[in-house]
């Protein structure tokens, strides 16, 4: 499947889905709009700018649309780094900002393979501990403190 | 005289030291943007935003406003000195300021490069001061059916002016509008598509949007290329202020593109980038020898130069003035106001003077503070490229993920921002832009609160929008520019885009 197929069955999916939620939510009338209203003008005009889409993804030649996309790339560290934010959101409230971040810092860094151990442990610790203090001391944001108040 | 009175009002707030603070940080933050490559000064404005939470309104929107116009000129030393522009604003003053470069002829153009944008800038400054005023004093005025038609010719103007396909660029606006009404409904208090998610009861929230589509993309863009050492040329940088000749080859193109960088700002997707291209295009035009262009020719680094920095102030006009903001940059610095409890607009000159006035102010002393920045400490600036990705790249994603928590005190937040940053990465490699998307999203509650008061007063009659004169006119424009893309004049400027690009 090419790239520009993809994308077009991808909106278009989302257009029939929001387009069907929308005169679930009501539409109204014109004198008294519905929640629905809007999304249901948004939805059903993406879903016809899709279906173009969807029609040039056919009659435009394969060797126009380019090469694989993730030929050559370091593709696994975007893996990498996403699975690591997301562990991280789910482990913060209960681990705490400082341990969680630094935990947070040391994965991205040793990902990159280009520091020496020392320096990747220190620079995540001062990271950490450097944040914290800008917006929690500083700034008054308001992190969870987790395990050890800390 | 009651500019004066209001600009040494403006003065009087710049001074006190928490904005002066501000300002120099707001400077020297986008200087270093700009000269960096892999982070723009849009991302840049999403990743400080926390960072102006606990400070007053003043001072959060002086310092994201140097960011903006900081970028500006930082942009253009990196595009002369390495060939890398260090944003997209810049990139044309890499074809001829490189050149210069080479040539030997380095300082002329960082000079020229710095007095352009300096003279820009504060003509730009003193040209919105002027407009923004009596704008939003005829701007109360406006109702609902003017507020509707107008935000929707912007978001159609912005679509057009999209760098890749108009069909596209609104597929995207449409899903942002999609995306901006997700939460509870604004008169029955219905939940609307929050998929039974409590954090969505009160709607996507900007921060996420912003920091995934800006800042993490931006950083997954870059993590998968392989690093490369940056060559930097080797070249012994003097005579930074350029010659008599070089001012007499350069007045007009530096008057040419501050006039047209201040239009272009203000409509609703130029910004920027499209300033410098089409500045480029008109000097290369205009210029008595077209063939020295892409050798190093001073023009061609003075006019676009001149005309990013010039755009900064005229877009500000529509945000300040009319509380819509022209392209995603002002998209940010719109939530910034929301975040601020400030809803910018026609009455926002008068009911927080020390935001309008005050930033205008700073913005005078801002373009000082980037020429003594700029100048002398170039030297500096260029050695910071030196500095690694595979160390910047994890603050960058620490910012994104703080920015995400602080607004809403959520880890929730963190993963939205982490679902719009790898939707924003495949965006980007779908080909699709997430500019439109954004304002799409900043401007999608607006446009439903305004058609549905408009067809209220209406009693549901869309005639509404073409009896009252300003809502017709502004609906006139937007007829005229889809009639005038089919007959392809935009189609020839978005060839000669490509061109450039190429």
């Amino acid at each position: 499947m090419t790239r520009d197929l993809t994308s077009s069955l991808f909106f278009l999916m989302v257009s029939v889905v929001v387009f069907v939620g929308s005169i679930k939510l009501g539409l109204g009338t014109t004198r008294q709009p519905g929640p629905g209203f809007i999304t249901f003008g948004a939805s059903g005009l993406l879903g016809i700018l899709s279906l173009v889409e969807l029609v040039r993804a056919f009659t435009v030649r394969q060797a126009v649309q380019g090469e694989p996309m993730f030929k050559g790339t370091l593709w696994y560290r975007i893996i990498l780094s996403a699975l690591a934010i997301l562990v991280y959101a789910l482990v913060m409230p209960t681990l705490g900002y400082l341990i969680a971040t630094f935990l947070l810092m040391l994965c991205l860094y040793i990902m990159m393979r280009e520091q020496r151990w020392y320096w990747i442990i220190i620079s995540s610790l001062l990271s950490s501990l450097a944040s914290y203090y800008l917006f929690s001391k500083l700034l008054n944001c308001q992190f969870p403190d987790g395990l050890f108040w800390f | 005289m009651d500019w004066v009175h209001h600009i040494l009002y403006g003065f009087q707030v710049t001074f006190i030291p928490i904005n002066l603070l501000f300002c120099s940080i707001g400077v020297v933050v986008g200087t270093l943007v700009g000269v960096l490559p892999g982070i723009g000064p849009t991302a840049a404005m999403a990743l400080l935003l926390p960072v102006t939470f606990k400070v007053s309104a003043a001072s959060s929107i002086i310092m994201l406003a140097g960011i903006l116009y900081g970028a500006m000129y930082g942009g253009s030393t990196t595009s002369i000195l390495v060939n890398i522009p260090g944003e997209t604003a810049s990139i044309v003053t890499c074809l001829d300021g490189y050149q210069m470069a080479r040539k030997g002829r380095a300082g002329p153009a960082l000079g020229i490069a710095a007095w352009g944008s300096f003279i820009a800038g504060t003509i730009s400054v003193i040209a919105m001061m002027f407009v923004a005023n009596p704008l939003a004093r005829l701007a109360i005025k406006f109702g609902p059916p003017e507020y509707f038609a107008l935000m929707c010719t912007g978001l159609l103007f912005v679509t057009y002016l999209a760098q890749g396909s108009v069909l596209r660029a609104i597929m995207m606006a449409l899903t942002g509008i999609i995306l901006g009404s997700v939460g509870l409904d604004l008169i029955t208090g219905q939940p609307k598509f929050t998929l039974g998610i409590d954090e969505l009861q009160d709607g996507v929230g900007v921060m996420p949007v912003i920091m995934g589509l800006f800042g993490l993309t931006e950083v997954f863009q870059n993590i998968e290329q392989r690093a490369e050492q940056t060559e930097i040329y080797q070249t012994k940088v003097k005579n930074l202020w350029p010659s008599l000749k070089d001012w007499m080859d350069s007045k007009w193109a530096i008057t040419r593109g501050t006039v047209l960088g201040f239009f272009l700002g203000i409509l609703p997707g130029g910004g920027g980038t499209l300033s410098s291209f089409m500045s480029y295009a008109i000097e290369k035009r205009v210029s008595k020898h077209p063939e020295d262009f892409g050798k190093g020719a001073i023009e061609g680094v003075a006019g676009p130069e001149s005309a990013n920095n010039s755009s900064c102030g005229g877009s500000l006009i529509p945000l300040m003035s009319l509380g819509i903001p022209p392209n995603v940059t002002m998209a940010v610095l719109f939530s910034a106001f929301i975040i601020h409890g400030i809803q910018p607009g026609p009455l926002m000159i008068t009911e927080h003077p020390d935001v309008f006035w005050g930033l205008i102010a700073s913005m005078y002393l801002g373009n000082v503070l980037l020429l003594i920045l700029n100048l002398p400490l170039i030297g500096l600036w260029v050695q910071l490229l030196k500095v690694p990705y595979s160390i910047l790249f994890p603050l960058i994603l620490l910012f994104c993920v703080i920015g995400s928590y602080a607004t809403g005190g959520s880890a929730t937040d963190i993963i939205f921002m982490l679902f719009f940053g790898v939707g924003g990465y495949l965006m980007r490699k779908f080909r699709y832009e997430a500019a439109a998307l954004v304002l799409g999203f900043v401007l999608g509650p607006m446009i439903e609160r305004s058609l549905r008061q408009s067809l209220l007063i209406s009693d549901g009659s869309f005639s509404i929008f073409f009896t009252h004169p300003i809502a017709a006119v502004t609906i006139g424009v937007a007829l005229l520019l889809i009639i005038s893309s089919t007959m392809g004049f935009v189609k020839k400027r978005r060839k000669a885009f490509e061109e450039f690009k190429e």
